[in-house]
C-alpha cells in the first residue's frame, strides 16, 4: 500500500449537503442554519459592497498571492509589521501551514479533547500525535496540558474563548502558562471568536506577540466579519517564525474578492461588531431562559454559541429538528454525547428552534 | 503501531495453485500456523480438515488450477485460514453455501461442500473483496476454561470511575456478568474471562469497567466492530442495582467519547438495555430468534447514530416500500426512496451469496454478492439445505443502497423471510435484515 496507515486509517470528516438537497430529504420548506456558527447579519456593509460589486473579468487574474494589501491593513490595527502575518484560505488552512512547519511524524501536539478538531485532524492525517487533554470544568486545563509535555511535544493550541464551551482563559493565566513553557514549545492561541468577547480580563493575543516569540495567534472572518463562505483567515506570529511558517504555504490559495472583502471587513465604521454583540447578547439570554424553562442544562459562556445537555441522544434530535427546519450542531463528535451545539442568531430563528425542541422532546 | 499494523504482523501467507496435488502444501501449512497460534490439538484438526475440504472444493468447483493466496491470521482468540483469489472469468456460484446443480445426485457432495466444511469450524463467511477478489474465510476459537467462583455485589458505589480495565479487572467483570445477568441476554463470551482478555488484546473489542472507591468493580461494558462502521455494544452491565442508571451512563459515555472522531458511525445493541439507558438509543424492532433450535426469544435492537444523518438515496422493490417509509419515517432518517424496477433487461449468470454461520448459536446470515437470474431457487436451495443442516435463525441483508439488492425482495418473501428493522448506514446505505420465518412454529 503507498498509503500511509496515519492516512488510511483516518476518517474523513464528511460535511452536510446544500441546503436545498438537505430541504428535498427532510421534508421541510424553511432551514434555520444554526449548526456553523456564522452571523446571521452577513459581512459589514462595506464588504457587502466590494462582493456585489467585484468585476466580473477580475475573475481571469490571479490575486494577490501573499494577501499584500490585507497584511499592510493587519498589520497597522495590530501595530505589527506586515510579514508577521500569514494568510490562509480559512483558519483551517492556517492550522495546517502550522503543523506542516513544527512538525514531523514522531512529534505531538497537545489540545483539548472538547474543542474545535481541526488541530486533532491535521495531526493525526500528518503522522503527527494528538495528546487531548481533558477540559476542567469545561476549560483548558493549563497545568494537565503542562503535564504532557515531553520532548517531542512541537505546538500546543489553545481555543481561546473554546469552541464549543465558551470558556476562556484569562491574560493572567495565558502568560503563566507561556512562561511555564519558557519558549520550548510553540503555542497556538486560536482566536476565531476574539471579537465577540467583551470581558477587560480577555487577553488579546497579538499584542504578547513581542514578548513570546513562541506565541502563534488565529483569527478568522469567518465567524463575527459573516464571511465564512469566502474562506479568509490569518495568523500572526514573531517574524522568524512567520517566516518559517511561510515556507509550508501554498501562494494563491487566498481569492481576490475574500482578499479585498476582509479588508472591507477591518475598515467597517457602521458598527457592524457592536450589532452582532448586540444580537449574541439578547438571543444568548432568551435561550438560557427557554432552555432553563425546560430545565436542560445549559453550557453559555462566550462566543455566538451555546450548548445544552438533552435527555437523549443529540443525533437523533439533530434529525427530528431538521425535519422542524432546524439545523443544530449535534456534539458527540465533540466528545459531549447528547449535548448540541445552537448558534446565536435572530430572535425568528432562536423562537423557531425553540418550537421545534418542544415538539422533539414532546415537552 | 496501529491497530492495521497490529493484525497484519499476526497474518501469515501462502501463494499457491489450485491443484489437488498442492493439497499437502496447504496442510503442513495450516497445521503448522494452528500450532504456534496456541490452539489445542483436537482444534487444530478441525481447522485443518475444513481447510482441505474447501481447498479440494476450490479446486474441482470454483477456482482450478488458479492462483490462490492462503492467509493464516492469529486473533489471539481465534485462527482464521482465508482463501483470496481473483474471481475473473470465474464462474462462482459454486461459492453459494448451498452450490448449484443439486438435480444431479452425484454432484450433491459437490453442491453442499462448504457446508461440509462449514461444520468442523465456528464461523464460515465469504466477501467480494476489492478489484474483485474472493475472499472465503473459516475461523476456529480457541476453547477457555469456564470461571466458577462468585464475586460479591460492591457494598458502596461511591466516586465512581470509569475506566480501561487491566487485566485482572477485565476478568472479574467478565465473571461478575456472566454470574449476576443470565443467558440468553448475555453473550457466551462473558462466561470465559480469558477469553474476554484476549478478544481485547486482539484489538477487535474495547472494554470499560466502572470502579468504586475500593476499585471494586461495579460494571461494565463491551464493544466490538459490527461492521466497518457500526459497532455492537454488550451492556452496560451494572450490578449495584441502586446506582443502575449513573453507571450505565458513565459506561456509554466514555463508549461515545472513545469513539468521537473515529470512523464509528453507529452503535448498536442487541442484547438488551436497561432500562434506564433506553432513551439514549432508537429501538429499531422487534427480533425472535431460537435457542437450541426451540425456545423462542424476542430481543429489541436498540441503535444510536454517532454523526449528523447526511441523507440518503435508497432503492427498493415495490413490495417494500411501505415498510420502509413507515421504518423511516419512526426512526427520522432522511432518505429518497426510490423504486427499483425489473424492465425486461436480461440478467444472466447465477447469483451469489456470502453466508456467515455461527454454528453455536444455529444462527446464519445471508448476503447478497452477485445478481443472478436465478434468485428465487437460489433462495429456496439455501433454505432447505440450512434448514436440514439445523441453523433455525436464518438472517439475509438486503443493501437498500444497491439498487439491484432490490430484485431479491420478492423471492425472499415468497419464501418466508420478513423484514424485521432496519440497520441505519450498515452497508452502501442501510441494511434492512429480512428474517426466515418457520411457519409450524409461533
Amino acid at each position: 500500500m503507498l498509503v500511509p496507515a496515519y492516512v488510511r486509517e483516518f476518517e474523513p470528516y464528511i460535511p452536510s449537503k446544500p441546503d436545498e438537497e438537505l430541504k428535498k430529504l427532510y421534508g421541510c420548506q424553511n432551514l434555520y442554519r444554526l449548526n456553523n456558527n456564522e452571523n446571521p447579519l452577513g459581512p459589514p456593509p462595506g464588504a457587502q459592497e466590494v462582493i456585489r460589486a467585484f468585476p466580473p473579468p477580475r475573475g481571469a487574474v490571479y490575486p494577490s498571492g501573499d494577501s499584500y494589501y490585507l497584511r499592510q491593513a493587519i498589520g497597522r490595527m495590530h501595530g505589527i509589521d506586515p510579514d508577521q502575518v500569514v494568510v490562509g484560505n480559512g483558519a483551517n488552512e492556517v492550522i495546517a501551514f502550522v503543523v506542516k512547519a513544527f512538525c514531523q511524524p514522531g512529534d505531538n501536539i497537545i489540545t483539548a479533547d472538547k474543542t474545535f478538531a481541526v488541530y486533532e485532524w491535521v495531526a493525526t492525517f500528518s503522522g503527527i500525535e494528538a495528546r487531548l487533554v481533558p477540559l476542567k470544568q469545561e476549560e483548558f486545563d493549563d497545568q494537565a496540558m503542562l503535564g504532557r509535555v515531553d520532548e517531542n511535544t512541537k505546538v500546543l493550541f489553545i481555543c481561546n474563548p473554546n469552541n464549543p464551551s465558551g470558556t476562556y482563559w484569562t491574560r493572567e493565566k495565558l502568560l503563566l502558562f507561556l512562561d511555564a513553557l519558557d519558549g520550548k514549545q510553540m503555542v497556538v492561541v486560536d482566536e476565531a471568536y476574539f471579537e465577540f468577547v467583551e470581558n477587560d480580563d480577555y487577553p488579546n493575543g497579538i499584542a504578547l506577540i513581542k514578548d513570546y516569540p513562541n506565541l502563534i495567534v488565529f483569527r478568522t472572518f469567518s465567524k463575527m466579519y459573516g464571511i465564512a463562505g469566502l474562506r479568509i483567515g490569518y495568523l500572526a506570529a514573531n517574524p522568524d517564525v512567520a517566516d518559517m511558517i511561510r515556507r509550508t504555504c501554498v501562494v494563491y490559495s487566498v481569492n481576490g474578492i475574500a482578499q479585498e472583502a476582509a479588508l472591507a471587513c477591518l475598515q467597517d465604521d457602521t458598527g457592524h461588531i457592536a450589532r452582532t454583540r448586540a444580537l449574541v447578547r439578547e438571543s444568548r439570554a432568551y435561550l438560557c431562559e427557554e432552555l432553563a424553562r425546560l430545565k436542560l442544562p445549559v453550557i453559555a459562556n462566550e462566543g455566538n454559541y451555546l450548548i445544552a445537555k438533552l435527555p437523549g441522544s443529540d443525533t437523533l434530535a439533530y434529525r427530528k429538528l431538521m425535519r422542524e427546519g432546524v439545523m443544530i450542531r449535534p456534539m458527540t463528535g465533540f466528545r459531549y454525547p447528547n449535548h448540541i451545539r445552537i448558534t446565536l442568531s435572530k430572535m425568528e430563528a432562536m423562537e423557531a428552534f425553540v418550537t421545534a425542541l418542544k415538539k422533539t422532546l414532546n415537552l | 503501531m496501529d491497530r492495521m499494523d497490529k493484525i497484519k504482523s499476526r497474518l501469515l501467507m501462502l501463494a499457491v495453485n489450485a491443484e489437488k496435488s498442492n493439497l499437502p502444501v496447504l496442510t503442513r501449512f495450516v497445521e503448522s500456523t494452528t500450532k504456534v497460534s496456541g490452539m489445542l490439538r483436537d482444534e487444530c484438526l478441525s481447522l485443518s480438515l475444513a481447510t482441505e475440504e474447501i481447498f479440494l472444493y476450490l479446486c474441482k468447483f470454483v477456482c482450478p488450477d488458479k492462483p490462490l493466496e492462503v492467509h493464516c491470521h492469529n486473533g489471539i482468540y481465534y485462527v482464521r485460514i482465508s482463501f483470496s483469489f481473483s474471481a475473473k472469468k470465474l464462474n462462482l456460484s459454486g461459492l453459494n453455501i448451498v452450490g448449484a446443480g443439486i438435480r444431479d445426485p452425484e454432484e450433491d457432495i459437490g453442491a453442499i461442500g462448504l457446508l461440509i466444511a462449514s461444520r468442523s469450524v465456528d464461523h464460515l463467511d465469504v466477501k467480494v473483496e476489492e478489484n474483485n477478489r474472493i475472499l472465503l474465510s473459516v475461523t476456529k476459537e480457541k476453547s477457555y476454561p469456564a470461571y466458577e467462583e462468585k464475586h460479591p455485589v460492591p457494598g458502596q458505589a461511591e466516586n465512581l470511575v470509569t475506566e480501561t480495565p487491566d487485566t485482572a479487572k477485565l476478568k472479574v467483570f467478565a465473571a461478575m456478568t456472566s454470574q449476576y445477568y443470565k443467558s440468553p441476554y448475555i453473550p457466551s463470551f462473558f462466561s470465559y474471562p480469558g477469553k474476554l482478555v484476549d478478544m481485547v488484546q486482539s484489538g477487535e473489542y474495547i472494554a470499560f469497567v466502572s470502579l468504586n472507591e475500593k476499585r471494586e468493580v461495579a460494571g461494565g461494558i463491551v464493544l466490538n466492530f459490527w461492521s466497518e462502521k457500526i459497532l455492537q455494544m454488550y451492556g452496560p452491565y451494572c450490578f449495584v442495582k441502586a446506582r443502575e442508571r449513573e453507571i450505565g451512563e458513565a459506561l456509554l459515555n466514555a463508549c461515545l467519547v472513545r469513539l468521537a472522531r473515529t470512523k464509528a458511525i453507529g452503535l448498536f445493541s442487541i442484547w438488551g438495555l436497561p432500562e434506564a439507558l433506553q432513551n439514549h438509543f432508537e429501538n429499531l424492532g422487534t427480533l425472535s430468534f431460537y435457542l437450541d433450535g426451540k425456545l423462542r426469544t424476542d430481543v429489541a435492537p436498540f441503535y444510536r447514530l454517532l454523526h449528523e444523518d447526511p441523507g440518503l438515496e435508497v432503492w427498493c422493490a415495490s413490495s417494500l416500500r411501505d415498510y420502509l417509509e413507515r421504518q423511516y419515517r419512526q426512526l427520522a432518517l432522511a432518505r429518497m426512496i426510490k423504486t427499483s424496477l425489473h424492465m425486461g433487461e436480461t440478467i444472466s449468470g447465477a447469483s451469489l451469496f456470502s453466508t456467515e454461520m455461527h454454528r453455536n448459536q444455529s444462527v446464519v446470515i445471508l448476503r447478497p454478492l452477485l445478481a443472478g437470474n436465478d434468485y428465487e431457487e437460489n433462495i429456496e436451495r439455501h433454505l432447505r439445505f440450512l434448514l436440514d443442516d439445523h441453523f433455525v435463525n436464518i438472517y439475509v441483508e438486503l443493501d437498500v443502497g444497491i439498487p439491484w439488492h432490490a430484485g431479491l425482495t420478492d423471492p425472499l418473501l415468497a419464501n418466508g423471510l420478513q423484514p424485521v428493522f432496519i440497520m441505519p448506514f450498515a452497508g452502501k446505505a442501510d441494511l434492512v435484515i429480512f428474517k426466515y420465518y418457520d411457519k409450524t412454529k409461533s
